[in-house]
């Protein structure tokens, strides 16, 4: 398995690992899974991102050969704005989720899943045309990201107020001196919380993490592991790839919308408008304590329906069993779905708004410096 | 190399089991209880309940997942750990001690002496690791 520049310092901070996408990565620390997500939606968490896959895309044609590659409209970004992408197949499935950086017209950036980062390239590179350049920086590229209501200050103690106060959600700083060293600084996350991705040189990942730790005491924060990012992400409303969102399902009747603009031309367009309303995605709280399981059925009239794609505890709504379903009806807010396990156990699933919490990732930044 | 308690004897699915006088008593081991997470809930089996080897009468709900408890012993349930309702936590914390699931009397005394010994488990776990 691949391990991160950090994995020794995961180690000593008490880490148990497991595999992810064929790296082995922290899943929690000394604190514990419950205790990480706790600290990153009361003070800050910081996590070691490093596996995720990013590639560099320069050229005049770069804008249309996004325009064509990716779900949303990417013209409307300027320089220094991310924005949240599909990259669809053309059946409509989910080649990978990821976020777009547009440094000016002619120079980007894509950040992707671990998983999925070599068929992502492979497919980018059969999709280019006139003068597209990428550029894998998977290998030479760290990232770590720092999530909650504390981290804008663990920041501003590092880089200056100045430099992040007027910061918007999903904006970029491109060159960031930290601890001496350049690192891009995103304002963007998968936790609900207000926050920064930063991206680094893999040479300067160690001794980052390190300076962001040492920063981060006097301001609450913990080391988070992929356990609590995960259930972070869920009550955050975001899919993981590979659950809510896949390749071999067309991404329609998601509460991701968002990532879709169907007013421009992208591959797997039509694929969504023919497959309109065969499918949909929702938020589910499930009743009791115990959790349905990952792809546990949910029963319509004792008839399959769907299945849950991502089962797991709301730790911040008192710990109740919650996830997404995936169904092919269309239900209301305040539905209430049978689900049921691998073991012929029977839960009752309320269908709710997603996200099922509101975090603080698009308050002002400067409100938050000033708490 | 990580040690286990001598008073108790183990499964392949992690499950300790105590010899008491007149019954078992039935726990999961740190190796379980570091690998599985936080325990935000643990559904017991009821007292006086019939449970045969290999059941699952007793489920430990993580924030991500549901273990199933294989139960080690033939028998009826003696007594169950109330505990746990409040603080299922416990079992992370003193999975040996306060963190017990629940206690079996036994009706085949060999199977108890077919479970791994302290050493046997030691050896297993490690091939686990490598």
């Amino acid at each position: 398995m691949k391990r991160t520049p950090l994995f020794e310092q995961h180690i000593a901070l008490g880490a148990t690992v497991g595999d992810f996408g064929g790296w082995e990565m922290p899943l929690w620390y000394s604190t514990g899974q419950i205790g990480e997500h706790e600290i990153t939606r009361k003070a800050c968490g910081l996590f070691d991102i490093c596996h995720m896959g990013e590639f560099v895309v320069k050229g005049k044609d770069s804008l249309a050969f996004w325009q064509k590659l990716l779900s949303n409209n990417v013209e409307k970004i300027v320089d220094g704005q991310a924005q949240y992408n599909f990259m669809l197949n053309p059946e409509g499935g989910v080649i990978d989720d990821c976020i777009l950086y547009r440094y000016t017209a002619e120079h980007w950036m894509l950040v992707v899943n671990a998983g999925t980062q070599d068929g992502d390239f492979e497919w980018m590179k059969q999709n280019t045309f006139g003068d597209v350049t990428i550029d894998n920086i998977s290998e030479k590229m760290g990232k770590i990201d720092i999530q909650g209501p504390t981290a804008p200050k663990v920041i501003a103690d590092l880089v200056g107020r100045e430099t992040i106060e007027k910061m918007k959600f999903f904006r970029f700083l491109p060159e960031v001196m930290i601890d001496g060293k350049p690192v891009i600084l995103s304002r963007t996350g998968y936790t609900g919380e207000i926050g920064f991705e930063i991206y680094c040189n893999i040479n300067d990942a160690s001794a980052l993490w390190d300076a962001l730790l040492k920063a981060g005491e006097k301001h609450g924060l913990a080391a988070v592991g992929l356990g609590g990012r995960d259930t972070l992400r869920m009550e955050a409303g975001l899919p993981l790839h590979g659950h809510e969102i896949r390749p071999d399902l067309p991404a329609v009747g998601t509460p991701w919308f968002f990532a879709i603009d169907m007013n421009t031309e992208f591959t797997g367009k039509k694929a969504l408008e023919d497959n309109e309303g065969s499918l949909f995605v929702y938020s589910v709280i499930v009743e009791g304590r115990r959790k349905p399981g990952d792809h546990a059925e949910v029963l319509c009239e004792e008839s399959v329906i769907g299945e849950m794609t991502s089962s797991i505890l709301a730790v911040s709504l008192e710990k109740k069993p919650a996830g997404f379903i995936r169904v092919n009806k269309k239900f209301e807010i305040g539905d209430v779905v049978t689900l049921r396990n691998s073991r012929g156990k029977l839960f009752k699933g309320e269908i709710v708004a997603t996200p099922v919490l509101k975090g603080t990732s698009r308050k002002k930044m400067s409100v938050m410096l000033d708490k | 190399m990580t040690k286990f308690p001598e008073n108790l004897k183990y499964a392949k699915s992690h499950e300790w089991v105590q010899k008491l006088d007149d019954r078992f008593r039935v726990g999961v081991s740190t190796f379980a209880a570091g690998s599985m997470g936080d325990v935000t809930f643990v559904e017991l089996p009821e007292v006086e309940d019939d449970v045969d080897a290999e059941d699952s009468p007793c489920v430990i709900e993580t924030v991500k997942s549901s273990e199933d408890i294989i139960n080690p012993i033939t028998g009826t349930v003696a007594a169950i750990n109330g505990e746990l309702e409040d603080t299922p936590e416990t079992v992370n914390s003193d999975c040996y001690g306060d963190g017990w699931l629940y206690e079996v009397k036994g009706t085949d005394a060999s199977e108890y002496d077919a479970l791994m010994t302290p050493e046997e488990y030691t050896k297993y776990v490690a091939s686990l690791e490598d």
